[in-house]
């Protein structure tokens, strides 16, 4: 079946798409705030964020300074950083107390590798690489991803209630590392010479211990909790999945 | 009278220029108080050395003008050390604050025997309201749980949500004004926690024994509690 416009019909038409086109581009536009700033910080910074919802990306890079860019939707939150004597303070939640409703903020935030970073958001995905800190904390309290990799911290927390969380990075010896989730897939991939405690517990799904698997391990009320040694055991690890599955994977 | 009464005399009783009274109460006193006999001889040995060292030293030019120099400095330090003076209608926190206490060794045991009785049987009654009976599993959970056999685990479901009952609360008053994307990602949410609580539930149901969803339920029932808590501000 064909459709036939009449010439004038169809200038018409052209004229008005485009001008559609225009509206919504700039609606769009307008929509969308976005915010870039720096602070000048030391090599071991410390960031908080708590966000309300919206993505957090963290990235590092070569210089001793921060740059937070936020791409905020209408209504666009308020977005007050606070520096500190350690760094970075960036509270979304108390900044926006009275209001309602308020759209997605999301951060990208670029920091020195050395830096410790303490995110939090009600929802949304957070991505964290390359901190090599004291510190990585990542929770979110009702539906997103974590991605944290090559992460090499002493402390990371990494917890949801909906969503995945993946941890590529390295465990420190006598570090402590705790991941949680209430429904979704916890991954960790691990370099083979890699040593910890572990107590891992999935009382709804399969618990996959790969190759890191080793007769010393206990598996405890029928295979819904492993607790045993890998390699020197001495990193504390703890993993516990509500009803989703634990796998972990050699580098 | 007192120790502290006792040494004051002590000077003239060394001098023997005590009343013969006084002087037999002193004595009677030195008889059965270690510390005041030690006083005694160490003052005897001050007096003694003075004695014997009599006409040794220059006079001071202005004897009664050095003593009375000493003896307002050494009111001066008393005034200052000593408690403050206690008003007539001062309370009786106050004056038990302000009293001076100078209690005998004896006294001093009694006091300490008292005080080690009444903390271990503060303990004692405060460990047995925990539930540390001593001959349980030795296994604790963290968190709110007591151990089995004091409390059912239905009735620290119980307990736990009455505390999830008062937030929820105050959940449902704010929920009417938030947008419904965040109503759903709440109750969504919600409802994977709650799956958690009652697999935990009915895990336990069939094998009361069970740690792992014991641990499970107690993480959850915080989990949710916390949740409903960030929430409930919004």
């Amino acid at each position: 079946m064909n459709f036939y416009l009449p010439t004038r019909n169809r200038v018409s038409f052209a004229a008005f798409s485009a001008l559609f086109l225009v509206f919504a581009l700039a609606g769009s536009a307008f929509a969308q705030q976005r915010v870039s700033r720096q602070y000048p910080a030391g090599k071991n910074v410390r960031i908080e964020l708590k966000n309300l919802s919206g993505t957090i990306t963290v990235e590092t890079w070569q210089r001793d300074e921060i740059r937070i860019t936020a791409s905020m939707e209408a209504p666009a939150v308020h977005f007050n950083p606070r520096q500190t004597d350690t760094g970075l303070v960036i509270d979304i939640v108390a900044d926006n107390r009275d209001r309602r409703d308020v759209g997605d903020a999301n951060f990208k935030i670029q920091v020195p590798a050395r830096s410790s970073v303490d995110l939090e958001t009600r929802s949304g995905q957070i991505s964290v690489s390359n901190i090599q800190g004291d510190l990585v904390r990542a929770h979110v309290w009702t539906s997103g991803d974590i991605t944290l990799s090559g992460v090499n911290a002493a402390r990371v927390f990494a917890s949801n209630t909906t969503g995945n969380i993946f941890f590529d990075g390295e465990f420190a010896s006598g570090g402590t590392y705790e991941f949680k989730s209430g429904q979704g897939v916890i991954t960790l991939r691990l370099p083979a010479n890699c040593g910890f405690r572990l107590v891992a517990t999935a009382p709804a799904k399969k618990i996959s211990m790969g190759e890191f698997w080793n007769k010393g391990m206990q598996l405890l009320g029928e295979g819904r909790r492993i607790i045993g040694d890998v390699g020197d055991g001495r990193a504390s690890v703890t993993v516990t999945n509500y009803q989703g599955q634990i796998n972990f994977l050699r580098r | 009278m007192n120790c502290e009464k006792y040494q004051d005399l002590l000077s003239d009783f060394v001098d023997g220029s005590l009343a013969p009274e006084d002087h037999k109460n002193v004595e009677t006193h030195l008889s059965v108080c270690v510390v005041c006999a030690e006083a005694r001889n160490d003052v005897g040995a001050i007096v003694g050395f003075c004695l014997e060292h009599r006409g040794e030293y220059d006079a001071v030019p202005n004897e009664r003008a050095l003593w009375l120099r000493i003896s307002n400095m050494i009111e001066v330090d008393s005034a200052s050390a000593s408690p403050t003076a206690i008003q007539a209608n001062a309370g009786w926190w106050f004056r038990l604050m302000n009293r001076s206490w100078q209690l005998s060794f004896p006294q001093l045991a009694a006091a300490a025997t008292v005080i080690i009785v009444v903390v271990s049987m503060f303990t004692l009654v405060g460990l047995r309201g925990l539930g540390f009976t001593g001959g349980g599993s030795g296994v604790q959970s963290a968190g709110f749980v007591p151990p089995l056999g004091v409390v059912s685990v239905k009735d620290r479901y119980r307990q736990q949500e009455q505390v999830i009952a008062y937030w929820n609360e105050r959940v449902e008053l704010n929920k009417a004004r938030w947008n419904p994307q965040m109503r759903e990602t709440f109750d969504k949410n919600m409802s994977v926690i709650d799956s958690a609580v009652n697999d935990s539930m009915r895990q336990l149901s069939q094998n009361p024994h069970d740690e792992v969803s014991e641990e499970i339920l107690n993480a959850a029932l915080n989990d949710k509690v916390e949740l409903l808590k960030e929430f409930a501000s919004l």
